[in-house]
């Protein structure tokens, strides 16, 4: 590693704001989570309690797709300034972005298998809004494989960039306009606006909007993190192999 | 008659017996007043609570030691 990589990697010490912003995503959180199951909710058939999915699972879409526009950007940095810190920050946020994906996926299988399936013994029917989500984390797993398949660190770096740039391409079709198109149980399908049926009581839109809110503060927590951690490895591991008789 | 009183004994101490564990039953206690209501949904909260300060702690240990981490390799990368 060069002694440029080696100062970008060498991230500045976080701050009080940092702190500061630690502690508001703790109370934030615990606020919503509070308002979120206690809070008053529409009187829906059919969804009853589980309406108060809403606050959770939708926010983690939302993660998803900023996560991997945060990718995306620093995809595009790394191709132009071919700074390694880029490809740490590229890696980190596809890594968060994609497990807020696959939780969303799981607690959205779980909220349809006992509202829209009760009484079946369905788990996955086809949804199409499922299955383009499904195909989305495909093609971001594949992100992962590709970073795996090259031993050469900066043609890694390089290649998983480009596809990144393309992968967060595919993200506001498959999640947004094509389900968006088609015959779908899930609420925003045929043209609809999403969330129609659910936003009756307006105490609900303001708690969805901070669990919205607070999710994307907790990525940015939990991606900073990541990114000191993953910062912190390389130089470990460089300043080993420097030691190395 | 003897017979006659002491069934009616035992009918009025078991009568009393059903209505003291009836009104036990329809009067939640101390902390039960309060998780029992609202279709038990406090439960489900404090079973989310548990869970998301867990998480939260997690995170906090891990933010110190990185920050822990990170000042030794400052310092050994200045001293080299």
């Amino acid at each position: 590693m060069t002694s440029t990589d080696r100062d970008n990697l060498m991230l500045p010490p976080r701050g009080i704001g940092y702190r500061v912003f630690t502690i508001i995503v703790a109370v934030w959180m615990t606020t919503v989570v509070c308002f979120g199951i206690l809070g008053h909710i529409s009187n829906l058939p059919i969804l009853e309690h589980t309406a108060r999915n809403l606050y959770f699972h939708v926010p983690m879409w939302f993660t998803l797709m900023i996560g991997w526009f945060v990718t995306a950007y620093h995809s595009l940095r790394l191709l132009v300034t071919r700074r390694r810190i880029h490809d740490v920050r590229a890696e980190q946020a596809a890594l968060i972005a994609t497990v807020f994906g696959v939780l969303g996926l799981t607690t959205g299988i779980v909220w349809a298998r006992f509202t829209w399936y009760t009484g079946t013994n369905i788990w996955w029917n086809g949804d199409p809004r499922q299955v383009m989500v499904a195909v989305q984390l495909l093609i971001c797993g594949a992100y992962f494989v590709l970073r795996s398949a090259l031993d050469d660190e900066r043609q890694r770096a390089r290649l998983a960039a480009v596809y990144a740039l393309f992968a967060t391409v595919t993200m506001p079709f498959l999640m947004y306009v094509l389900p968006r198109r088609m015959e779908s149980l899930h609420p925003g399908a045929e043209g609809n606006p999403a969330f129609s049926q659910m936003d009756i009581a307006p105490e609900m839109r303001w708690v969805f909007y901070a669990s919205a809110i607070g999710f994307l503060m907790l990525f940015r927590w939990i991606y900073t993190l990541r990114v000191r951690m993953r910062a912190a490895e390389i130089r470990v591991s460089e300043l080993r192999a420097a030691n190395w008789p | 008659m003897q017979t006659a009183l002491d069934t009616l004994s035992a009918v009025r101490d078991t009568a009393i017996a059903l209505l003291d564990a009836d009104a036990a039953q329809q009067a939640p206690q101390g902390i039960e007043r309060v998780m029992l209501a609202s279709d038990k949904l406090p439960v489900v909260l404090v079973v989310v609570l548990i869970i998301w300060f867990g998480l939260l702690f997690l995170l906090f240990r891990t933010d110190w030691r990185i920050s822990r981490i990170e000042k030794e390799l400052n310092e050994t990368e200045t001293s080299a």
